[in-house]
This record gives structure tokens, C-alpha cells and sequence, in this order.
């Protein structure tokens, strides 16, 4: 088990790297500079020479790059071109706003999910069923960008029941968290929903029902678990492309999350600040899966995570 | 039975801990906009707030509020005294400003010469790396006679000197950058920056030193609302009481001018839009091809169609409202025939059509879809290109386009002209003559505009520049986008300025009623 995690943050390693390296080679190969983009119209070519040999940017590219990582390797992810302030600071502010989020939508997915699914799952073809993956396939249909101002027409508008954007206490977290999570919901749901109805010919499931257990009883004693192997793969793999997908969310419910600050650091070519945001998405996503995986020997004892 | 119970605690485990993250991170409470106090919806964040290095439009239009420089900029889009009461002009290079007495930080310090001194050596300081600094280049010299007059010399008579007098005044002393603060440093405007949250809010109160009509806002939130519709959603729901322009999407005009509770007022802006000929193509070198292609486009179509009427078309770069006008100028009304036999006659014929590649910014999308539609009817196939603005930028300084659509935002002196159609002034040489064009009668007039000290001739000078350009056609003038205001019927007070400035909310007041109720929000 041990060895085991330290094999999966070794592997971190490479993967940090290999982030750092694309990302560094992609945001220099677009057109855009970041001297010209902050100087805007007015600047004489001095200055933007003089402010470029000051941000270090006229030193040879492969130049960048090592003293980039060498700052990395002191934990040091140099300063944001467009704000001068540090990039990890600036990264510290934001982080915990978009975890924050992405944990909410994760919590509103399975919340919708779960239910959904077992119903569906329990009565295959029922009326259950039907109401509930017709349900499921609005929540993926629907975009963010309608979903969002939908919810706040309806709930805080209308209703006045919730508040309609910004970052705040737990009722400010509720409508973003709905429109990050709807569509991951509805996929859960659906592989839930399958996952159930697949397990419910196995073997187990028979003797379960043969012992005298209802069958409901039968498919959340027996049944859920056994479902679950797929739905947490899946869970997984989406919570990653949560935290970096709520950028969307972030914009309608003006979360000040780190999406906004990267979308920013992009439109300004802010070249540290970029590497910060995407090195930190990238670790966060191999963070996530290694919960996961950590996660199905909890559920199911017959994988062992050292094989 | 064992192992399903360890299942179900684990799912309870993990189920409480989820919750215990979420109360946690939800310990801090959303800050309200105090009553009395005016909220408004902004695009996007302020990048930096010190005057001294703020470039960006929004940060500029808070800074009007916090600061002052020695003059701003007028209706007319001249220059009048704000630090400064009396403006005199002793010889062709010289400018003594005489300080008024009395004005006082918004931390109780009193404002005088050493104030306008130190934050003019901080910017020039090479140390502090501001980017303003080039906007200087043309001051020789800057020196205090005593502690209310201040003498400014010029490397050359110099018309537009007073541009160089629009610095905001910070207290002597005031570190540029310091990398830990983010609120500003004090000023003398009527009011003072109490907080600001990156990507969230920004607080304004009165500054206590600026006298304030009875009745005045107490402060100005304004909160960063980075999607268009709910900015709309908040107006409409009073909680926000104020947008205006880049704030509000011209689709969105229609509905909030239905909403009883907002008032919306339209007035003239001097935001100039264009479209860029780069004369380094051959085809476009030929002025048959330029005139037909400003014959083809029907500018008041897509202004009726596209921005919902909220623009005038242009006759060129400065607006009627500016002191140095002249609308006495070729213009081109939308006529295809025309713009057909000018193609035929430079050698383009239906057969073989003018191909062209259009640069654009995402945001211009539909508006170059417009004109591709139109001059597609005349001979001219064009080739859209989109894309973000810094990759757009880039293209358009290294004259990587052959047309391009682009605008000027808050233009005030003609000297402007100079930066844009004097040959010299390329992006290489500090200018942003961004496609080649050269002809020497402009570049002797505008050398002699930006010398000439008497206003009468200087504007004689520029109603000749503004005939050129048009009959020339380095630029085809499309429109000066309208300023366009919500707000909540309750403010009273609120005057638009032609650029866009928000200063005449110093003395806007909720009227007493709402006052009373604390500019009552649902």
C-alpha cells in the first residue's frame, strides 16, 4: 500500500514535468506578446525593449525554460507579467474558490445521481425508469451557459430564495453547483442505472433474492455495491474535468475561481502566470485519480492496488 | 454482513467529511453594498489600480474618481484645469501651472508642488519600469517655482503638452508597485478605493477632504459581473443600480429599456470604429479599390441591424462633440453601382473578384460577416479571420492583415492624427501607423499641427487633416458607438460624458425617498 503510493507520486515527476514542458512550448508559440499587450498603444519601442529585458523575456528561449524550472524546483513560479505579483499567490487566492466548486458540483451530481439511478435501475423499462433517464438526458442536453441564468430566474429571482452570484456562504454555492454538477449527474445516472441492471442477473443476486430478501433490499445490499465498480471509474475520471471545466460556471455566477484568473493570463500572453494555472489543474487532475484509484479498494476489496 | 456495514460507515465517513469541506469553505460571507452606497456591474477586474501604471480602460475610469491630475479632459475633448486653476503659456515650450490651495489627500494630507513633482520622478524613474513613461517622452523638464506653481518645458513647441498633464497625483512618498498592496494609494478626488478583491469588488467611500453636496452617494461598489445576462438579471432586480456601455450587450438595450424600474439613456460617444487598409498590398494601394470598398459597405444597415441604432456614422476619427471637428469631409454613402465601376475601372471584374483577408477579434465576428456579405454583392471576396485579442494585436502591429476592423477609444487631442498617419509613426517607430500609408502633405501638416500653439490655426490645420484622410482613405470610418447607461430610476444626478466618464456621480444623490430607504435592494 505504501510502496504503492509512493510508486504513484513518483510518477507525479514526469507528468509535472511533461505539463510544464507543453505548456511552455505552446504558450511561446502563439503570436502575442505580453510587453506589446500590457504597453498597449503608446509605448515606445525602448520601453518595450527595456520592459522586456527586465521581465527576463529577451534571454533565448531554452534560457527561459531552465531558469522557469529551476524556480519550480524551489517552489518558486516566478511572478505574473500582467499583475507583478507572485503567480503562486495569486494561484493561493483562487484555488481554494475552485475546489470549492468543483467539490459542490461533485456533491450535487451524486446527490442527483444516486437516487436517479437506483430508480431507473430497480425497474428497468418501468415508469421509473423512463421519468428518470428523460430527466437524465435534459440534464446533459442543457448547457451551462442556460442552465446557470435559468436556475437564478427561477430560484432567486422568481422564488428569492437564493442569491444570484458571487462567492459567499453555503446558499451562494447551491446554483453553481447544480449547473457545474447537472451534467455529470445525468451521466452518473445513467451508468449507475446500467451497472444495476447488468449486476442484477449475476449469481449473487439470485441467491440474495432466493434467501428471502425483497428486491429492492436485495439491489441496495447486494446489488449497489458490486454496480458501483464503473460509476466510481467514471466519477474519477469527471471530477478532474470538473475542477477545471467550472470555468464556464465561474463566468455566469462571477466565482472567482482559478478558470477566470487562466482565461485572463491567457488574453494577456501573462507566460507565468499560464504555467502556474495549468501545472496546478494538471497535478490537481492526477491528484483526483489517485483518490479514485485508492478509492476502489474501499469499495471493492477484490482489487489490490499493487497489481 | 461485515463488509457491507464497513461500506455503508466508510460511505457515512466520507459523506460527513464532504459536508465539513463545504461548511468550511463557506465560512466567509459575501460583503453587502452598504446603503447610500451605488453598485455598480463591471466587465472585468481593474488590473491595477495606482495611476501611476494603470493602463486599462476600466482601471482609468475608476482612477478618474480617486485622483487628480494638473487638467482632464473636457466635453469638447479639450483640456481643462483641475489641479490646476490657471493654465498659462509664458513661451512655445513652457507651461506654468498654478495649483489651487487647499486640496487635501483623502488620508488629510494637503496636496502642492512636491505632490505633482514626486509622482511625475516615480513614473520617469527607470527603476519603477511604468509604462507610462513614454507618454513623456515629449517633457524636457518639470520644476516647482514654489509650492502652488509648477513649470513644465516641452523638448519643442508642443501643442498636445497638456496630454502630459493628465497624470493622477499621488502623496509624495507613495512606493510605485509595492507588490504586497493592493488597494491604491491615497488621492485627492472625491472618492477613496477602501477595498478591492481581484475578480470581485471594488469599494469606494467619500473621500472626507473633497466637499460632497448634501444628499451625495456615500460610496461606489462596484462588483465585477463577468456575464452580460446576469449583469442584466441584477439591474433588472435593482442590485445593481448602474452599467453602462462595454457593461450592457446591445442585444440586452431592448429589454432593460422595457424595465420600469431602470432608466436608459443613449447619448454621443466619441468611440471610433474602422476599418484599416494595409498599403503594402498592392490592390489596396490603388485608391479605386480603397473608395470602392467604402461605397460597398452599408454602414447604416448594419448600425440599424447589428448595434441597434446605437451609433452615428463616422466622417472620421474625431466626433462632432470635439473642439477640432470638421465634418466637411468626402463621405460615402452606400452605393454598389459605384463601388462596382471603381473595381472594374482599378481592373476587378465580377469574373475575377478582389480576394482580401479580413482580421478580426472574435467579438467582431458577426459584424465582419456583415461586411463580407456586402462587399461580396460589389466584387470583393473576403476571407475571415478571427481570433483573440492579443493574437489579433499582434498581427495588426506587425501589419500581418490586409483589411482589418479595429477602434480608438477615448481620443481627445487631434494629435492623435500624428500617431496614426504620419508616415514616420510606424509600430516600429512608436507610432501606430499600423498600415503603411504615406503621403507627405499629411505628414507636413501634422508636423505643423503639433507645433502650432494658436487654437484657431491649429483647427484649420486639422479640418484640412480630416479632408485627407477621407478623400485619401487610409482608414474607412464606420461609427462612434453611442454611450449607452442603465440605472436605477432613483439616482438622480448621473450626467453621460462623451468618453465614457463616470465623474458626474461625485454629485449624483438617491432622491430622498430612496435615500431614506437606503437605496433599498429586494
Amino acid at each position: 500500500m505504501i510502496r504503492y503510493f509512493v510508486r504513484r507520486l513518483t510518477a507525479l515527476i514526469p507528468v509535472a514535468l511533461g505539463v510544464v514542458t507543453l505548456t511552455f512550448a505552446l504558450i511561446h508559440l502563439v503570436p502575442g506578446d505580453p510587453v506589446v499587450a500590457m504597453l498597449g498603444d503608446y509605448a515606445a519601442p525602448a520601453d518595450v525593449q527595456e520592459m522586456r529585458h527586465a521581465l527576463g523575456l529577451d534571454r533565448p528561449l531554452w534560457r527561459q525554460y531552465v531558469a522557469f524550472l529551476y524556480g519550480l524546483t524551489h517552489g518558486d513560479l516566478g511572478e505574473s507579467i500582467s499583475q507583478r505579483e507572485p503567480v503562486s499567490r495569486l494561484i493561493r487566492e483562487r484555488y481554494p474558490a475552485t475546489v470549492e466548486l468543483a467539490v459542490a458540483g461533485l456533491a450535487a451530481a451524486i446527490l442527483i445521481a444516486f437516487p436517479l439511478g437506483l430508480v431507473a435501475g430497480a425497474d428497468p423499462g418501468g415508469p421509473g425508469d423512463v421519468g428518470a433517464m428523460g430527466f437524465a438526458i435534459l440534464g446533459i442536453s442543457v448547457p451551462h451557459l442556460y442552465l446557470g441564468p435559468l436556475l437564478m430566474i427561477v430560484f432567486s429571482l422568481d422564488l428569492g430564495w437564493l442569491p444570484l452570484t458571487g462567492r459567499g456562504g453555503f446558499s451562494h454555492l447551491i446554483l453553481p453547483a447544480l449547473t457545474l454538477g447537472a451534467a455529470l449527474a445525468a451521466i452518473l445516472a445513467r451508468m449507475l442505472r446500467q451497472s444495476l441492471v447488468e449486476v442484477s442477473d449475476a449469481d449473487y443476486m439470485r441467491t440474495a433474492r432466493a434467501k428471502g430478501l425483497s428486491r429492492p433490499r436485495a439491489l441496495i445490499s447486494h446489488g449497489l455495491r458490486n454496480a458501483l465498480t464503473p460509476v466510481v471509474t467514471l466519477l474519477g475520471l469527471e471530477a478532474g474535468a470538473l475542477l477545471t471545466g467550472s470555468i464556464v460556471t465561474e463566468i455566469i455566477f462571477s466565482w472567482p475561481g482559478l478558470g477566470r484568473l487562466m482565461i485572463a493570463a491567457i488574453n494577456n500572453r501573462d507566460y507565468p502566470l499560464v504555467q502556474g494555472c495549468v501545472l496546478v489543474f494538471a497535478l490537481s487532475y492526477v491528484a483526483v485519480n489517485l483518490a479514485t484509484d485508492l478509492l476502489y479498494s474501499a469499495i471493492d476489496p477484490r482489487v489490490r492496488l499493487s497489481r | 454482513m461485515r463488509t457491507e456495514r464497513r461500506f455503508f460507515r466508510t460511505g457515512a465517513v466520507a459523506a460527513i467529511s464532504l459536508a465539513a469541506i463545504l461548511v468550511a469553505g463557506c465560512a466567509k460571507t459575501k460583503p453587502q453594498t452598504p446603503a447610500g452606497y451605488l453598485q455598480i456591474d463591471i466587465n472585468t477586474s481593474p488590473a491595477n489600480l495606482d495611476p501611476r501604471v494603470a493602463t486599462d480602460a476600466i482601471s482609468a475610469r475608476i482612477g478618474e474618481l480617486a485622483y487628480q491630475s494638473l487638467v482632464r479632459v473636457g466635453r469638447d475633448g479639450a483640456f481643462v484645469g483641475e489641479l490646476a486653476e490657471k493654465i498659462e503659456r509664458p513661451a512655445p515650450d513652457a507651461i506654468v501651472f498654478h495649483l489651487r490651495h487647499g486640496v487635501r489627500f483623502s488620508d488629510g494630507r494637503p496636496l502642492d508642488a512636491r505632490d505633482v513633482l514626486y509622482t511625475y520622478a516615480s513614473l520617469l524613474d527607470p527603476e519603477n519600469h511604468s509604462v507610462k513613461r513614454a507618454g513623456l517622452a515629449e517633457m524636457a523638464s518639470l520644476e516647482a517655482i514654489d509650492n502652488y506653481t509648477l513649470r513644465m518645458t516641452t523638448r519643442r513647441p508642443y501643442a498636445a503638452a497638456l496630454e502630459m498633464a493628465l497624470l493622477g497625483i499621488v502623496p509624495r512618498g507613495t512606493p510605485l508597485a509595492a507588490r504586497d498592496a493592493i488597494a491604491a494609494p491615497p488621492g485627492s478626488g472625491p472618492f477613496k478605493v477602501v477595498a478591492f478583491e481581484r475578480d470581485e469588488a471594488l469599494t469606494l467611500t467619500r473621500n472626507p477632504y473633497y466637499p460632497a453636496p448634501s444628499g451625495a452617494l456615500g460610496g461606489i461598489v462596484m462588483k465585477v459581473a463577468p456575464d452580460a445576462t446576469v449583469r442584466a438579471l441584477e439591474l433588472t432586480e435593482g442590485i445593481c443600480q448602474f452599467a453602462e456601455n462595454d457593461a450592457i450587450q446591445p442585444e440586452l438595450i431592448a429589454y432593460l429599456s422595457r424595465q420600469p424600474k431602470l432608466r436608459l439613456i443613449r447619448s454621443n460617444g466619441t468611440t471610433y470604429q474602422y476599418l484599416i487598409f494595409n498599403f503594402r498590398d498592392a490592390r489596396l494601394r490603388d485608391p479605386r479599390v480603397r473608395r470602392a470598398i467604402a461605397y460597398g459597405i452599408d454602414r447604416q444597415a448594419i448600425v440599424t441591424a447589428l448595434l441597434r441604432g446605437n451609433a452615428r456614422l463616422a466622417t472620421g476619427m474625431l466626433a462632432p462633440e470635439n473642439w477640432a471637428y470638421n465634418g466637411g469631409v468626402l463621405n460615402y454613402a452606400y452605393d454598389p453601382a459605384r463601388a462596382r465601376a471603381l473595381l472594374e475601372a482599378a481592373g476587378y471584374s465580377r469574373t475575377r473578384p478582389l480576394r482580401l483577408t479580413y482580421k478580426t477579434t472574435t467579438e467582431g465576428r458577426r459584424l465582419a460577416e456583415a461586411i463580407q456579405a456586402m462587399l461580396r454583392r460589389v466584387g470583393v471576396a473576403i476571407t475571415i479571420r478571427t481570433s483573440e485579442f492579443a493574437t489579433f494585436y499582434s498581427d495588426l502591429r506587425a501589419g500581418n492583415f490586409d483589411l482589418a476592423a479595429s477602434q480608438w477609444v477615448g481620443v481627445s487631442d487631434p494629435h492623435q492624427y500624428s500617431l496614426i498617419f504620419d508616415s514616420r509613426m510606424t509600430p516600429q517607430g512608436g507610432g501606430n501607423n499600423r498600415g503603411d500609408y504615406a503621403n507627405p502633405e499629411m505628414d507636413r501638416l501634422l508636423r505643423a499641427g503639433d507645433a502650432e500653439l494658436d487654437p484657431a490655426a491649429r483647427r484649420a490645420i486639422y479640418a484640412r487633416v480630416q479632408q485627407i484622410a477621407a478623400a485619401d482613405l487610409p482608414y474607412v470610418s464606420l461609427w462612434w458607438i453611442d454611450n449607452v447607461a442603465a440605472y436605477d430610476r432613483r439616482l438622480d444626478g448621473f450626467e453621460p460624458f462623451p468618453n465614457g466618464s463616470l465623474l458626474s456621480l461625485a454629485a449624483a444623490r438617491w432622491f430622498p425617498s430612496a435615500a431614506a430607504a437606503g437605496a433599498a435592494r429586494p
